[in-house]
């Protein structure tokens, strides 16, 4: 066992989603969305929720695993600069809120008024790929593409792509 | 003939075994301990059996626990698969080795034909559907395509019609386009054509039947990789329900596919290997023979001595060349594959699965019930059923 970085590649590699890519790809997204105008200039805080990732490669991936790295990378790194709503939590936080009102549990508030929050902006993306194969091996490309949507206007605010290509030659005697 | 003729060729021949002591020699398959539960034994062959034939023996496992319906223990399986199955790129140490002169082929890692990695990715592809994510389930049925991408005949490339087709209905469960990917699953078709897409059904259902392809090694030294054609009594299925019946026809057929690939590059090294094991024995036989005449006569003795020993040296080196074609196989693969669609509002039904033999008659003892527990809107109901319930590896 080798214990590696994440961004570092592998030994063990195919042509397909690595770590190292998820590491770069999403450091790329999260610099580039950081400098957005609309977000930098927005009036109060801006609140974003996360729209999962469409994957439209060959590849399967953990679909929320590029958003959550952003995420926690924009809201490790900018402190107070934009929230993230937690809609995936939705049926526990009703949950809780249900509770509260009918008294099963306490609440530092009132639990009667309406206070989640809805979404400024929509980030989201999608994966595209394509394949060639020969005899020989493989060659995998993938692009990557981010958005931020203006939840009232429908407005794309923010677009960034990063793109990789990797090929793979199989030994002989698997061909 | 004299006795130091005999010392010499004995002397001969323990050296070259000397030398060849480094070659690999066959050992008796791993078969796990046999206790009559497949997810017990396949996983314990996981665990114990070599590493070269790890991936075999989760794809046999896999299969069983979707059997069993144990779909957590495919996924964790079949995602080992697929990881070997993707990462075999590069140098492979196992690999180069088993194209050696004096190295089995079974001696590389395990990642199985086209037809079995497709298999592989197929299986994933349901679960992921069943898991409710059809993006990553497009991204299997796309993969094992490309598995099929490979065949030696351009006619026999990514002819798999229920790839293209799951393709395409995934794609418009994402609200994607699939025009082409229904007219290439029709252009493949050979048994039966898929019905035109009706996405808004809920309940998907795929099923397999029969016993899959098997492999064998033929040719005079088993150099060649062969596939014994897998059987069925069943040719079609009728689902219904008391709300509608389907009638899924055999649009894939694994025999097919595998004996359909073609000739591998491996097969040209192992026929060279075979001419050189077939060559290695004549000029043994030829030089053992000549020589032994020639050690009877006083004044050709030592000439003799030399020919029995480089007969003695061939034959080794043909004995240990080892040309015999990797016969590893996934063995619980079904021999045909189908699909169909209902649609059943939320809530607790009963189908009943009819299989029909090739002239169209039911096979009763293979008809059975099935309860099923549609959910409610959006996400979609996904059953995988097979004729066979359990299979010991």
């Amino acid at each position: 066992m080798t214990e590696m970085q994440s961004d570092e590649r592998g030994f063990v590699t195919g042509t397909g989603i690595e770590s190292q890519d998820l590491v770069s790809v999403t450091d790329k997204m999260a610099r580039s969305l950081v400098n957005t105008p609309e977000i930098n200039d927005f009036s109060g805080m801006p609140r974003i929720v996360l729209d999962p990732v469409i994957n439209n490669t060959r590849f399967p991936i953990q679909q929320g695993i590029f958003l959550t790295r952003i995420r926690t990378l924009l809201n490790s790194r900018t402190r107070g600069k934009m929230r993230f709503l937690a809609r995936e939590r939705m049926d526990a936080l009703r949950a809780e809120r249900e509770m509260k009102r009918t008294g099963e549990l306490t609440s530092s508030s009132d639990p009667n008024v309406q206070e989640f929050k809805g979404a400024d902006f929509f980030l989201t993306g999608k994966l595209d790929g394509q394949t060639t194969r020969t005899s020989a091996g493989t060659s995998d490309y993938v692009l990557y593409s981010f958005q931020l949507i203006d939840a009232r206007t429908s407005e794309i605010i923010w677009e960034d792509f990063s793109e990789l290509k990797k090929q793979g030659l199989e030994d002989a005697s698997y061909r | 003939m004299p006795l130091h003729i005999f010392t010499l060729s004995w002397l001969m021949l323990a050296l070259v075994a000397g030398s060849l002591s480094g070659c690999a020699t066959p050992s008796a398959p791993y078969r796990p301990p046999w206790t009559g539960d497949a997810l017990v034994d396949g996983q314990h062959a996981v665990s114990n059996a070599p590493p070269k034939d790890k991936v075999m023996w989760q794809m046999i496992t896999a299969r069983s626990a979707l059997f069993q319906k144990n779909y957590d223990l495919a996924e964790d399986l079949l995602d080992d698969v697929l990881r070997s199955i993707e990462n075999r790129y590069g140098k492979d140490k196992e690999a180069r080795k088993s194209r050696k002169l004096f190295q089995d082929e079974a001696g590389k890692f395990f990642i199985g034909e086209p037809y079995e990695r497709v298999m592989a990715y197929y299986y994933r592809g349901i679960l992921y559907w069943m898991a409710g994510q059809p993006d990553n389930a497009r991204a299997c049925f796309r993969s094992a395509q490309l598995q099929d991408s490979d065949s030696e005949k351009n006619e026999f490339r990514n002819d798999y019609v229920l790839m293209d087709y799951l393709e395409g209905l995934t794609s418009l469960k994402l609200s994607a386009s699939a025009d082409s990917n229904y007219m290439r699953a029709t252009n493949s078709a050979r048994l039966a054509i898929p019905p035109p897409y009706r996405s808004s059904d809920n309940v998907l259902i795929f099923t397999d039947y029969g016993a899959g392809p098997t492999k064998y090694a033929s040719g005079a030294y088993g150099e060649q990789l062969k596939f014994k054609e897998g059987r069925s009594s069943a040719r079609e299925i009728k689902i219904a329900s008391a709300h509608e019946e389907i009638h899924l026809g055999p649009y894939d057929d694994l025999t097919y596919q595998a004996s359909t690939r073609g000739g591998r590059l491996m097969d040209h090294i192992l026929a060279n290997q075979a001419v050189f094991k077939s060559t290695t024995d004549a000029a043994g036989d030829a030089a053992l023979m000549s020589g032994i005449v020639l050690a009877h006569g006083r004044n050709t003795q030592e000439v003799g001595l030399g020919l029995v020993a480089a007969g003695l040296v061939s034959k080794i080196f043909s004995a240990a060349a080892s040309p015999d074609a990797d016969t590893r196989d996934w063995d619980n693969l079904p021999q045909y594959l189908t699909f169909g669609t209902m649609s059943l509002p939320p809530g607790r039904h009963i189908l009943t699965l009819r299989y029909l033999d090739a002239a169209g008659n039911e096979i009763s003892n293979l008809t059975r019930t099935e309860y099923i527990q549609v959910n409610d809107s959006p996400k979609d109901t996904v059953l995988y059923f097979s004729d066979i319930k359990q299979q010991i590896p």
